[in-house]
């Protein structure tokens, strides 16, 4: 494997930056000299994937475009042709595929995200609110200067507050955050557990080329990506979702459903995920949660389910089950390792307690943003096979407990054994806990690509 | 024999197309469009015979070149291919098919060379025998149902799924006198349809969400 | 004219193979079907419903006379027909993935063949030799492989318990409705609709 060039990648690209706050604006571009000049000017400001060993900035700031965004640059036509189909076409376009119908469909998202104007994608992260605000009029200021981009919208997202702490949970009181691989080259150190099983049993990396454009992939060769190379190589692919939280009917629905099981309200609310709310595994303990699993890095994500085919301790449709699958459908592991996807995004809307008023109207949920080479590959297989279909998982047609578009109808099985204090239940007539609001596909190039983008000097061969 | 895997027959017909200038549009053309309009659902000829599991029909124009070093060839027939996952011994099967839908068969296999016609039994029979190929592997996921029993069984999977869902904390008396009560409309209950995607849901399972 | 039924995909494959090959070829599925290591494999990917190879030798393609002109051929054909639930793609990545060396016993034998991994050339060569399904007929689109597989299993113990249900006590049914649902529980996927296809 060759050497990353960490000053080439952005930064968001090869780190979660774990910074609390952060604002994503979207920008449509009026005119195609004046954005790449307004890209010149914010390649300085953009964060790379630099080492932090000097200490952890206070702010950093990185961007996307859309396929629209490209175009609207004056990218040549042989070199937007080339990039996948799906980045052509856009989320929106690509609605069928998702199963984003229904409860989540276009019409009925965020008036954003219905209209075509978004070109781009300007995410600034930071230490607190006010470098946050800081940061963000220096952005604006950058536009007003060069004329380069409007802003059309802006999203806040920021780490769940609790008792004056930032945490790792979400809305629905989950601790969330684990799932990431780990890439060949991206990590310094790998976790049990995060990267792809091997036949021995251990875990190793997976292939850069999974996560980074010109780097060999798990199938042993290049990813698929647009002309020229050097416009591609150390860029990926980021899809975009504002998904709201019900966050009132998720909480009904688990206390009556929790009316009707042996095993108690928390060990429902476990069965759902698959870890305990404090992210313990059920796999590593399916009585009880224990801090000292979760809190430890070598035990968080150091599981397989090869020994719970039945999903006695963690049910086959768990959201981690489903989603990560690990070693679940044999091949030790083989036929999952080039559907995974990075995770990046925060939760927005205030957090309201366990008992406290909560209603599902209340703007709240998670910005999940994937990072991965083929979004057709890895994103869209992962949310239409995994999510929204579920017959890999064995399955048949039920959907993703927590993220599946249920529109009333779906159901989990949570497996049980005769034991009183875990017996099976059947959860039905499932709402949509989570509802799309948004979203597109984007593309994040690296820093030489961004520079010859805004010097216009990318030729399609 | 790799015909059959278990109680399942692997039946791989390939049969010669009449080629003949003066007629347009050419057999193939014409089984291709009757084929496009023929239904695959309830209605298929395929559905309305028995102990087809799945099968498919295709008109293969030539063979495949592949390009340098390899070198190029045509055939001189275009084919129909005819392969079927089906119950059963083969003379049972054929029969089967000419005894439910001889309409279609001829329409399709009158485009074909030396095609008999399915009314006269042992001809047609012969005839396929005659263009049949010999499976060299033959794999099933399943080898020892046949299709009444995978229809039934599905059905009965979605009701039980259902059953088990509306009784949850039922007391056992109960739970057991609606269960007989369950098995019996199940017993009455028809065989889906083969082709058909499930069944409406005229089997009311009871429980404490109806 | 579709490849797709439901949740159903047919594919057909056809290869030229040098006629002395075609006897190693048939030689490894001789013993394919006698060993159970490697149809197991196939088992476990559990998404094809049915598959078969044929070996067409180039002096054996169906010849009925009545004016048919004989074929000429140099090439044997390997003919492949497979019944497959999911999408082309996954189907395919699939196969490299996990089976790449059975899948080039198979096929390194046909012409121009360039193996299965990696993945994108193997696809190109799925893709070329290729010829589209012109009907296709299931009797249950709305299951995959899968579902067949569970409800056969939700069927044998459903007539379980239901033979012998009315000579239970209610405590003993209590007990052995328990057992039942237990025998069930990781089997009761719904039915219906497959994604489309992308």
């Amino acid at each position: 494997m060759s050497r990353l060039n960490e000053t080439d990648i952005q930064g968001f690209v090869l780190r979660g930056y774990n910074l609390p706050v952060a604002r994503y604006l979207f920008l449509h571009f009026e005119d195609a000299e004046r954005a790449r000049s307004l890209i010149g000017r914010l390649l300085h400001h953009v964060t790379t994937g630099q080492r932090w060993d000097g200490g952890k900035p206070q702010s950093t700031v990185n961007i996307a475009f859309t396929q629209r965004g490209l175009a609207a640059l004056n990218l040549p036509d042989a070199t937007l042709l080339s990039f996948p189909v799906e980045f052509q076409q856009g989320m929106k376009k690509r609605a069928g595929i998702l199963g984003d119908s229904g409860l989540n469909s276009p019409e009925r998202w965020d008036e954003l995200w219905r209209g075509d104007l978004v070109h781009a994608w300007l995410g600034i992260n930071a230490q607190s609110a006010a470098i946050l605000d800081s940061r963000y009029a220096e952005m604006l200021e950058l536009m007003r200067e060069t004329g380069g981009a409007t802003v059309l919208a802006s999203q806040d997202a920021a780490a769940v507050v609790i008792d004056g702490k930032s945490t790792t949970r979400e809305h629905f009181g989950f601790t969330d955050g684990f799932g990431n691989p780990d890439y060949l080259g991206v990590d310094r150190s790998s976790q049990p557990g995060q990267g792809k099983r091997m036949p021995n049993g251990s875990w190793a990396p997976l292939a850069t080329g999974e996560l980074l454009l010109g780097y060999a992939d798990e199938a042993g060769e290049l990813p698929v990506a647009p002309v020229p190379h050097i416009l591609a190589s150390n860029g990926t692919f980021m899809v975009y979702r504002k998904l709201h939280q019900n966050v009132a009917t998720f909480r009904s629905y688990l206390d009556e459903y929790a009316a009707l099981y042996g095993g108690g309200k928390e060990k429902l609310a476990a069965k759902f995920i698959g870890r305990w709310r404090d992210g313990t595994p059920l796999d590593l303990s399916p009585d009880n949660p224990d801090s000292s699993i979760a809190q430890d890095p070598n035990r968080s994500t150091n599981f397989t389910y090869g020994a719970d085919a039945e999903g006695t301790r963690c049910p086959v449709g768990a959201h981690i089950r489903r989603v990560h699958p690990r070693d679940a459908f044999g091949f030790s592991g083989r036929l999952i390792n080039r559907r995974r996807i990075t995770r990046r995004g925060l939760p927005y809307g205030p957090f309201v307690a366990e008992g406290g008023p909560a209603s599902d109207s209340e703007e709240r949920g998670v910005i999940f943003m994937a990072l991965n080479a083929s979004i057709s590959r890895q994103f869209e297989f992962v949310q239409q096979q995994w999510i929204e279909y579920g017959n890999d998982a064995h399955q048949g047609n039920d959907k993703d407990i927590l993220m599946g578009n249920h529109g009333g109808r779906g159901k989990f099985v949570v497996q049980g054994d005769a034991s009183r204090a875990n017996p099976p239940l059947i959860c039905s007539k499932l709402p949509n806990f989570v509802e799309l609001r948004g979203g597109d596909y984007f593309f994040l190039p690296s820093i030489t690509a961004l520079g010859m983008i805004a010097m216009n000097l990318v030729d399609p061969r | 024999m790799p015909n059959k895997n278990g109680s399942v027959y692997g039946l791989t017909i390939l049969s010669p197309i009449i080629d003949d200038e003066k007629v347009t549009p050419s057999h193939d053309l014409q089984i291709r469009k009757y084929l496009a309009t023929l239904p695959t659902g309830e209605l298929s000829p395929f559905a309305l015979a028995p102990a087809t599991h799945l099968a498919r029909l295709v008109v293969m124009d030539d063979v495949i070149y592949v390009g340098m070093p390899a070198c190029e060839e045509h055939l001189k027939s275009k084919y129909l291919v005819f392969e079927s996952n089906c119950d059963g011994e083969l003379d049972d099967y054929l029969a089967g098919l000419a005894a439910s839908v001889p309409e279609q068969l001829d329409a399709i296999w009158s485009h074909c060379v030396g095609y008999p016609g399915a009314a006269n039994r042992q001809a047609f029979i012969d005839y396929m025998k005659a263009c049949q190929l010999e499976t060299t592997f033959y794999f099933a996921a399943v080898n020892d149902k046949s299709v009444p029993e995978t229809l039934r069984a599905l059905q009965t999977q979605h009701a039980v799924s259902e059953f088990i869902a509306d009784h949850q904390g039922m007391e056992p008396a109960r739970l057991q006198a609606e269960f007989m009560q369950f098995v019996a409309e199940l017993k009455l209950a028809p065989v889906p349809r083969p082709g058909s995607m499930g069944e409406p849901r005229y089997i009311k399972t009871g429980g404490r969400n109806e | 004219m579709s490849n797709i039924n439901g949740k159903v995909y047919a594919m057909n494959a056809i290869t030229p193979m040098k006629p002395w090959k075609t006897w190693i070829l048939r030689g490894f599925f001789f013993l394919l079907g006698h060993i159970k290591p490697l149809q197991q494999d196939l088992i476990n990917l559990s998404f094809i419903e049915f598959a078969r190879w044929v070996v067409l030798p180039r002096r054996q393609f169906p010849f009925l006379g009545n004016g048919q002109a004989e074929e000429e051929l140099q090439y044997d054909y390997l003919l492949f027909f497979s019944n497959f639930n999911g999408t082309w793609n996954q189907y395919i990545d699939a196969f490299s993935a996990v089976l790449s060396k059975g899948l080039n016993l198979v096929w390194r034998w046909s012409e121009k063949f360039p193996g299965s991994v990696p993945v994108t050339s193997f696809k190109e060569y799925i893709a070329r030799v290729q010829f589209d399904t012109d009907y296709y007929y299931t009797a249950y689109p709305h299951a995959a492989a899968n579902d067949l597989k569970s409800a056969h299993v939700v069927q044998a113990s459903f007539d379980k318990l239901a033979a012998s249900a009315q000579n239970y006590t209610p405590e003993q049914f209590e007990d052995a409705y328990l057992r039942f649902v237990l025998e069930v529980q990781t089997h009761l996927g719904e039915t219906g609709e497959a994604p489309i296809v992308f």
